[in-house]
């Protein structure tokens, strides 16, 4: 039963992406159809994997020779991020139908929308760590096609080559822990590796578990990788929605939580996740302060959120970054969505451009407001639940610096979200033509918006289905009314809602904090530069491309200068078989 | 002394060598040409050597034959492209071909 409903899940989607592409873009409304149909259909076969749930290996295929075994395990960990990518893709379809009416290319956007949700899904179910790797890279791909879709504009196709060229960066890290892995253990199946890390040579474990961290921090946007995302923007409003905040940044979050168990005695790594989660959450919510461009403001606090994961992961708290990170995939993709809605309606995405909204496009205020209050972690919301679990996880598991840097930041929070809510709906209205969500849009957002309020009743049974299926997780099984009383209990909840109320007051006063805003306004101008990363990469761009051009002397052209390099070559090879022979 | 493989040993040495001299000497694109040529047919000849020392004459043989068959392909396609790359650039001389460059 498992193993049908995986082989649907990536198969149905991969299935629509072939045959959306092969009708072709004369047929347009053919092929939104074909595209919600096979989107629907893999996200229903998805939570039902849900329900089949088990901890042991349902597909072996036998790819021969050093690729080993091809398996897929419907693990908790695996099923519910398969269910994520797939019924947010899906939604994400639904509303493209409406946001990308009209444009040309149709069946290029939604074939690679396809792929890649059938990519996430193998991603998260795969146990073989080689075919991770291939997953991992064809998520990167869709990614990079789908930033670069308006492949006529010369900054789409720059923010899609950056992110290629660091996730790839990143990619390098997890293939050579697939090899370490290999050469350890002689398969790529890391289940028996997570249950039993001993197997490994601690040396080698320990560049396995940085290689990951590596791989994790530059799929996932954290320092010091993050610089791709706020770039990867350009991309049409629903796949930010879909890649760039709900799924396939989680990979990285994936990899970490996955591998716990295996690196949590590797010396120096916690603390090293702690650090990466902590730095990127803090300095990325100082940058989103001071953005303009709504898209953009989005991004730095996606990195900011997937920083608090991060931080969960290293102090030990599993379950809290995945409850956050299923929090974090609604309500953030409800923003993106409601903030392609407001794009799609102004046709700007500059904050400052826009201002008094909220009266022509009441449904959009409503959605995007419960968002956005899930985001600043106000009660009720599932934002609120997760959030303080993480902060909880931190207090107990890390030390107590991180966690008082990780308060700060859920002030700072507050604060930009207050910020991008005022600028977008309220303030002075612009005199321009303004419409609502159109009704496809609405399709989409509705069913986020009440996942945003109600999503965190599911917590009791999402911690007993990661309890049942991870054996070597060490997750505490839990009811979502003990969670509701964990949270409740705990003082650390109070003393985040104060910094949260903080947050909130700060944003009310501006008007009279105007002295403290002046004393901060260096601050804005580094952030604006984003602390310096985005030098250091056009510096090793340029050096990059320095060195190409010194090295072109090299490539004469001239044939005969080939055929000496050739047989110098040849030449050599053969010293060494006549020497080693 | 008339050892059979040692013979084709050195013819297939004197093959090759003569070919890669020419592709480093010559600045002709038909000679180019003929020189890759001249080296392949050191390199069919090693294959027919490699499967009689291997004791495996048929595979040997059979290789070299798949080899002769793709081999003339690449001779008349090179000599197409040499001539169209004489009616586009007026010249064969490979030191006047190196626009790939830039």
């Amino acid at each position: 039963m498992a193993s049908t409903l995986i082989l649907l899940v990536i198969g149905l989607s991969w299935l629509g992406a072939l045959l959306v592409w092969w009708v072709g873009d004369k047929r347009s409304a053919l092929q939104h159809a074909l595209a919600i149909f096979f989107s629907v259909a893999s996200g229903a076969a998805s939570i039902a994997l849900i329900f089949n749930a088990s901890s042991s290996t349902v597909i072996n295929l036998d790819a021969g020779g050093v690729f080993g075994q091809f398996t897929f395990v419907a693990d908790g960990l695996g099923v519910y991020l398969a269910a994520i990518a797939t019924v947010i893709g899906s939604l994400a379809v639904i509303f493209s139908v409406n946001y990308m009416h009209g444009e040309k290319g149709l069946g290029r956007y939604y074939a690679m929308v396809l792929f890649f949700i059938g990519g996430m899904a193998g991603l998260v179910l795969t146990s073989n760590l080689l075919l991770m790797f291939l997953f991992w890279e064809i998520t990167a791909l869709c990614s990079y096609a789908l930033i670069a879709f308006h492949n006529d504009d010369p900054k789409a196709v720059a923010g899609g080559i950056k992110a290629l060229i660091i996730t790839q960066l990143g990619g390098i890290g997890l293939l050579a822990g697939a090899l370490i892995l290999y050469s350890q253990t002689g398969s790529y199946d890391f289940n028996q590796m997570i249950a039993n890390p001993g197997i490994i040579n601690p040396r080698l474990l320990s560049g396995m578990a940085f290689g990951c961290l590596i791989a994790a921090a530059a799929k996932s946007a954290q320092f010091p990788f993050f610089t791709w995302l706020p770039d990867a923007m350009e991309a049409p409003t629903p796949i930010s929605a879909l890649i760039h905040a709900a799924t396939m940044v989680n990979a990285g979050v994936y990899l970490l939580a996955r591998f716990y168990p295996a690196f949590e005695a590797v010396p120096g790594w916690k603390i090293s996740v702690i650090l990466v989660g902590m730095i990127s959450a803090f300095i990325s919510a100082i940058m989103a302060l001071f953005a303009n461009d709504l898209k953009r403001v989005l991004a730095y606090s996606t990195i900011s959120q997937l920083g608090y994961m991060v931080f969960a992961i290293g102090c030990g708290g599993i379950y809290a970054s995945q409850f956050h990170l299923l929090s974090h995939s609604v309500f953030k993709a409800l923003l993106f969505l409601g903030a392609g809605a407001i794009i799609h309606s102004v046709g700007t995405r500059d904050m400052r451009e826009m201002g008094g909204l909220g009266k022509k496009m009441p449904f959009t205020r409503f959605v995007f407001i419960i968002g956005a209050l899930a985001l600043a972690g106000i009660p009720i919301l599932n934002g609120f639940w997760s959030k303080e679990l993480v902060l909880e996880a931190g207090l107990t598991g890390g030390p107590v610096w991180a966690y008082a840097i990780m308060l700060i930041t859920a002030g700072l929070t507050a604060f930009y979200t207050f910020r991008m809510v005022w600028m977008v709906f309220y303030g002075k209205p612009s005199e321009k033509h303004i419409h609502d969500a159109q009704p496809a849009m609405k399709v989409a957002l509705a069913p986020l918006a009440l996942g945003a309020v109600v999503a965190w009743l599911l917590a009791g049974p999402f911690a007993s289905l990661l309890q049942s299926t991870l054996p070597a997780h060490n997750i505490h099984p839990a009811s979502t009314m003990e969670v509701i009383v964990e949270v409740i209990k705990a003082p650390a909840t109070y003393v985040a809602l104060a910094v949260v109320a903080l947050g909130l007051v700060s944003w009310w006063q501006r008007e009279n904090l105007a002295g403290v805003s002046k004393a901060f306004k260096w601050l804005g101008t580094i952030a604006e530069n984003s602390f310096g990363f985005e030098a250091v990469n056009k510096f090793i761009v340029r050096e990059t491309q320095a060195t190409a051009e010194e090295l072109r002397d090299t490539q004469t052209g001239l044939l005969n200068w080939n055929i000496a390099g050739l047989l110098i070559g040849l030449i050599a090879v053969i010293i060494i078989l006549v020497m080693g022979g | 002394m008339t050892n059979i493989p040692m013979i084709i040993m050195l013819a297939v040495l004197g093959l090759v060598g003569v070919g890669f001299y020419a592709l480093l000497a010559t600045r002709n694109l038909i000679k180019v040409i003929i020189a890759l040529q001249i080296l392949v047919k050191g390199g069919l000849l090693a294959m027919v050597l490699a499967g009689r020392i291997q004791g495996q004459v048929m595979v040997g043989q059979s290789m070299a034959l798949t080899a002769i068959v793709a081999d003339t392909i690449v001779a008349v396609v090179g000599l197409a492209l040499a001539v169209q790359v004489r009616k586009h650039h007026g010249t064969i001389d490979l030191k006047q071909l190196t626009k790939l460059k830039r």
